[in-house]
């Protein structure tokens, strides 16, 4: 049980709250809500990050000496319903506003944060398959500094990172996506809210003027201890047009590398096939979208995934 | 049709729960409340070496801790008494209390039920209902035979109830058949689900207790208060504040007696609070897992020549209310069709697992789903449209029925024909689409029922009813008919209701019956203080009562409007003479007989008071990589005889939509190999949400009844839940290729069909 709550009102304070022991709660969606069930009892010391502004802030920042190319800033308070409706991000890195307006419902997506879903480290987190595959990267403070982690390299396993306890994550950096570059995540769900994922796959694509593929990367939802990248892509993609064939391989690909576990939402044979299915849904649908065409967020509902695809528009009656 | 052509009729409860000013039994504190918690079995099957509750009675903070001996030895459920209120001996499911716990606060509750010590000699969970029925099974009630119980009940070992239905010769209609097609469906067990989970509060007063509980049906918990406390009726007072919902899963007696003894014990008021997953794992109103077995003849022209099936129903551990249930499916596996020979044999097996009870049209939705998913076999097995089919082959008005009741006006026909109409079937779809449906029928359930109107002197009405409310607006509605008998308008009136103490006795909200009987109740005391009306009137007016009219909240001469004089003028003068008090309860409605058929282990199943019918026309979208299926819309045509509240009429349907859709594709109850439920959560047991809900088109066929409620109201609360599983598994099965054979048809379990071809 939680004894001593800080509310922060500056960042130091919150650091020093944290080198002292306290655990961060931003929007307190996982951490309330899982000790309500038992998965982990409150910590007893917490440190509350909402009030700290400066976290909430979505901008471009100038890139560092060894790469030049300006980053996108993501505050970790920024909550799913703002990048789910914010121009940039639904413009140019669709892929992450995809995964937040597919969480939860309208309050969960209100008060859950970006910086709580990337350092809850689930699995199953829907922001994490397109920020591993646009090469995202979290910035964790603590009081004696800064360093800046992959996040390949920040999760470790289901629920555990490399962040030290005292190493608050302010805010996650994604390199800028050129002209040609797009981004999708969809995931499989049995509903259209209140959901997680069964599956999910996350993918960047750069197209070259030919419209063959000259970068792609792609990662998978719950198949996983961890957000899981796809390896041997460039293989497969670079070169060739996004068509029938080349959406098959990587399907396939998915398949094999995933190593989903069997529970209550499906089967591990089940997941196998299905991440193969929205790896090559997300593939194609960052592909469209590097080639200029506009897919409304998120994804999933556009191309009326969760069933049959392209018929949304065709019902666009039916609610 | 849209909403707006609904006329309005707003719920007297509305406001309050909108705007979170109504309160629920969980909200209720009273002063020295303690909180209490039960000690479960934990396993499914087991006889218990040991219990020691010292450890716990001693624990600063705790104040009663009971178990079986310290309650009167009294076993009890309705039709046959196989349940004591703790654990004795045996425990037979893995939500069975052993004990019970009062203290200051729940933390202390918890950690006293932690300490309480039992030990228990495993014994093997009997948990496949087809295998218990076997002779060689071990039983779950080793002593079922020393049980008091309903005598009309065919009992034998794990068979907890049999019925069978049979007219004709079976087998000489199968041997007229020019096909015969048999199928075999399993559906899993689900859950009502209703938002607030229960909770019970208990205060005596000398020796008198007054319950406030979470239950659809008041009267029922104080008959099980007052048989296992062995209280007379009048010392107990049963009071349900609003409900947060049933679907049947209130229905029963369930924890009121506990937290009564619990009360009466440690000498302070005492408030019980379930957990989303003591919700879904300790009452006994889960809904039933069923196996159906159907084999039709049928001839090439599209006639049934005969039906044969058996059912086997998992009862769970204890029988609760389910001793009808066996009858109620053989129905659903004959269904409104004409078919001259049949034999269903259907049972109700005890096993291991949680108890099975009514939740919203017990039986029906899975078997109907067997049903109408066989009906597309039998249909595709001589080339024929099945909804041709359907037209060709059900009952209609003046027609006898399959188990001999002759139809007077129903609408079943109709409901087919517009369903299927409106919802466009036939049409060329895009890919991927089907358009899948199914018809349902059944009972309203007639039953004693009272109520009283009085109004006071200011002419305002109040309605005291027996009537309970579980979300469905019936209650609500009963103000409409006695605005309607005393030409006043329905917010003239206050309800007072859902308490054993105020209201005569009513079955409670349960078998969609409050409109059909407290209705009539309602109708029958306002007719007595419009009979007071007229004669007071006439005086004044100088006219006979026969030619006073109760119209706008006046009395009228017929013919003459200028001769009035306002009700609450009436009002005052009976306010200091002979008082305006009306109390109906009238007699129930009889069911017609049946002829030509034999009914083994009758429980009055097989011939219904206005029986109801409906067809649903379910438009969805099949992702054929995943196995999502998405339903986009739904066509429902319902005769529930005359509808009184529109848009009270269309929320029923809506929402048992919905409903019958979570069944459909994402409900059903999980079990591990010990029979414990693993999907416990609203996580893992996945309801539909309002972003699931497809357009849904109600019509109602309204055609008059006199064997029913009120001006010719039937039932509702329950027929819309039935037809749309059914409905969803034909269109999937149009897109697959052949049927699903369980239910639910999780995306999961429709991409293995795909993936093997078939089944
Ligand atoms: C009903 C419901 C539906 C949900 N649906 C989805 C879904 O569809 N998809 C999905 O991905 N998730 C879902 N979630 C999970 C959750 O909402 C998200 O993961 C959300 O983004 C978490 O953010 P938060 O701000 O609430 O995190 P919190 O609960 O506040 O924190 C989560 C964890 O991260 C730590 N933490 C938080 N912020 C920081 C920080 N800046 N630095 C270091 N550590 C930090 C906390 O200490 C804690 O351990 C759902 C949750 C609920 C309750």
């Amino acid at each position: 049980m939680t004894t001593h709550l800080l509310v922060a009102t500056t960042l130091d304070e919150a650091l020093a709250a944290m080198a002292n022991g306290a655990r961060p709660i931003a929007g307190g969606t996982d951490l309330v809500v899982g000790a309500r069930v038992g998965k982990a009892p409150l910590p007893t010391e917490l440190v509350a990050i909402d009030r700290l502004d400066e976290l909430d802030i979505v901008g471009m920042v100038p890139g560092g000496s060894d790469d030049p190319t300006p980053l996108l800033f993501v505050g970790a308070m920024v909550s799913h319903a703002t990048i789910m409706n914010h121009p940039l991000l639904a413009a140019s890195y669709s892929g992450l506003a995809d995964a937040s307006a597919l969480v939860g419902s309208p309050s969960t997506r209100n008060v859950g944060t970006i910086g709580g879903n990337v350092m809850n480290a689930s699995p199953a987190m829907d922001t994490g398959a397109p920020l591993l595959a646009m090469g995202a990267m979290a910035v964790l403070q603590s009081v004696s500094g800064s360093r800046t982690v992959p996040l390949a390299e920040l999760w470790t396993g289901p629920g555990t990172t490399s962040a030290g306890p005292d190493e608050l994550c302010v805010a996650i950096l994604i390199p800028r996506r050129m002209g040609e570059e797009g981004s999708a995540y969809v995931r499989l769900e049995y509903r259209r809210a209140m959901e997680i994922a069964v599956v999910g796959a996350g993918a960047a694509v750069t197209l070259n003027d030919d419209g063959t593929v000259a970068k792609a990367a792609v990662a998978l939802t719950a198949v996983g201890p961890t957000i899981l990248a796809l390896t041997g892509l460039e293989e497969l993609l670079i070169g060739t047009p996004l068509d029938d064939l080349s959406l098959s391989a990587v399907a396939m690909l998915a398949s094999e590398q995933a190593s989903p576990i069997s529970d209550l939402r499906a089967s591990d044979k089940y997941r196998r096939h299905t991440v193969g299915v929205m790896a090559k849904r997300a593939l194609e649908a960052a592909g469209r979208r590097a080639a200029g065409e506009t897919i409304a967020i998120p994804v999933n509902r556009a191309e009326g995934i969760g069933a049959a695809r392209n018929a949304a528009a065709q019902n666009g009656a039916a609610k | 049709m849209t909403t707006t052509e609904i006329p309005r009729f707003v719920r007297a409860d509305g406001p309050d729960k909108v705007t979170g000013s109504g309160r629920y039994t969980a909200d209720l504190t009273l002063t020295g409340m303690l909180a209490a918690k039960f000690k479960y079995s934990g396993i499914s099957h087991g006889r218990i070496t040991r219990l020691d509750v010292t450890a716990a009675r001693e624990m600063a903070g705790v104040l009663a801790v009971l178990t079986d001996a310290d309650v009167p030895d009294v076993h009890y459920d309705p039709q046959i008494k196989d349940r004591t209120l703790f654990a004795r001996d045996i425990v037979r499911f893995e939500g069975e209390i052993v004990a019970a716990v009062a203290a200051l606060t729940p933390e202390i509750a918890e950690a006293a039920v932690a300490a309480i010590i039992v030990e228990y000699e495993e014994l093997t969970p009997i948990l496949d209902p087809e295998a218990a029925m076997d002779k060689s099974s071990p039983l779950v009630h080793e002593d079922w035979e020393s049980y008091e119980a309903g005598s009309w009940l065919v009992r034998s070992g794990n068979t907890a109830s049999f019925s069978s239905l049979e007219r004709g010769d079976v087998d000489a209609g199968l041997a007229e058949a020019d096909q015969i097609i048999s199928s075999r469906y399993v559906a899993d067990g689900s859950h009502a689900a209703p938002i607030e989970p229960r909770a019970v509060v208990a205060q005596w007063e000398g020796n008198k207790v007054t319950i406030w509980t979470s239950t659809q049906v008041p009267f029922d918990a104080r008959a099980g208060v007052c048989e296992t406390l062995q209280l007379p009726t009048n010392r107990v007072r049963v009071i349900v504040p609003h409900l947060g919902g049933g679907f049947g899963g209130k229905c029963g007696f369930h924890f009121e007696a506990h937290v009564a003894a619990l009360a009466r014990t440690a000498g302070r008021p005492v408030r019980l609070v379930f957990s989303r997953e003591e919700e879904f794992t300790i009452p006994d109103r889960r809904r039933e897992g069923i196996v159906v077995e159907l084999t039709t003849g049928v001839r090439k022209d599209g006639s049934i020549t005969a039906r044969k099936a058996n059912v086997v129903i998992d009862c769970g551990a204890y029988i609760a209310d389910t001793a009808f249930f066996p009858q109620l499916a053989a129905m659903h596996a004959v269904g409104p069709y004409l078919v001259p020979n049949l034999m269903v044999e259907s049972q109700i097996v005890y096993t291991n697992h949680q108890p099975s009870g009514s939740v919203r049209a017990p039986t029906a939705p899975q078997v109907c789903w067997a049903l109408e998913s066989h009906i597309d076999e039998v249909a595709k097995a001589i080339n024929m449209d099945p909804v041709k089919f359907r037209l060709k082959n059900a009952v209609d008005t003046g027609m006898v029925g399959p188990l001999g009741q002759t139809y007077e006006e129903i609408g079943l026909r109709r409901c087919i024909q517009q369903a299927t109409e409106a919802a466009g079937y036939g049409q060329e779809l895009p890919e991927n689409e089907a358009i899948g449906v199914a018809i349902g029928w059944w009972p309203s359930f007639a039953s004693a029922s009272g109520s009283y109107v009085k109004l006071d002197d200011d002419g305002a009405g109040q309605i005291i009813t027996g009537a309970q409310e579980c979300g469905t607006g019936a209650v609500m509605t009963l103000r409409q008919l006695a605005a309607d008998e005393l030409g006043m308008k329905p917010e003239d009136f206050e309800i007072i209701y859902q308490d054993t103490a105020t209201g005569p006795y009513d079955m409670g909200a349960t078998g969609s019956q409050t409109l059909l009987n407290n209705g009539r109740a309602v109708v029958e005391a306002s007719q007595q203080i419009a009979e007071q009306l007229r004669e007071l009137a006439a005086d004044r007016l100088e006219a006979a009562p026969a030619d006073i009219v109760l119209a706008d909240g006046k009395a009228q001469v017929a013919g003459s409007p200028e001769s009035a004089v306002p009700l609450s003028k009436l009002a005052a003068i009976a306010g200091s003479g002979k008082l305006l008090l009306g109390h109906g309860s009238g007699s129930p409605p009889v069911a017609p007989p049946i002829v030509g058929a034999n009914c083994v282990g009758d429980q009055g199943m097989a011939s219904w008071v206005g029986p109801q019918f409906s067809c649903h026309a379910v438009r969805l979208r099949l992702d054929p990589e995943t196995g999502v299926t998405r339903v986009i819309s739904v066509h429902a045509d319902h005769d529930s005889g005359t509808i009184i509240n529109p848009m009270g009429a269309h929320g029923q349907v809506e929402g048992a939509i919905i409903m019958g859709i979570g069944q459909a594709l994402t409900e059903g109850t999980r079990y591990d190999e010990t029979g414990k439920q693993m999907n416990t959560s609203l996580l893992e047991y996945k309801l539909q949400t309002a972003a699931d809900s497809p357009s849904i088109h109600t019509q109602f066929v309204e055609v008059f009844t006199e064997n029913a409620g009120p001006h010719g109201a039937k039932g509702l609360a329950e027929a819309p839940n039935i037809a749309t599983a059914a409905a969803v598994a034909n269109g999937l099965a149009k897109l697959i290729g052949s049927p699903m054979r369980q239910l639910p048809m999780t995306a999961e379990r429709v991409w293995d069909t795909i993936s093997e071809g078939g089944s």
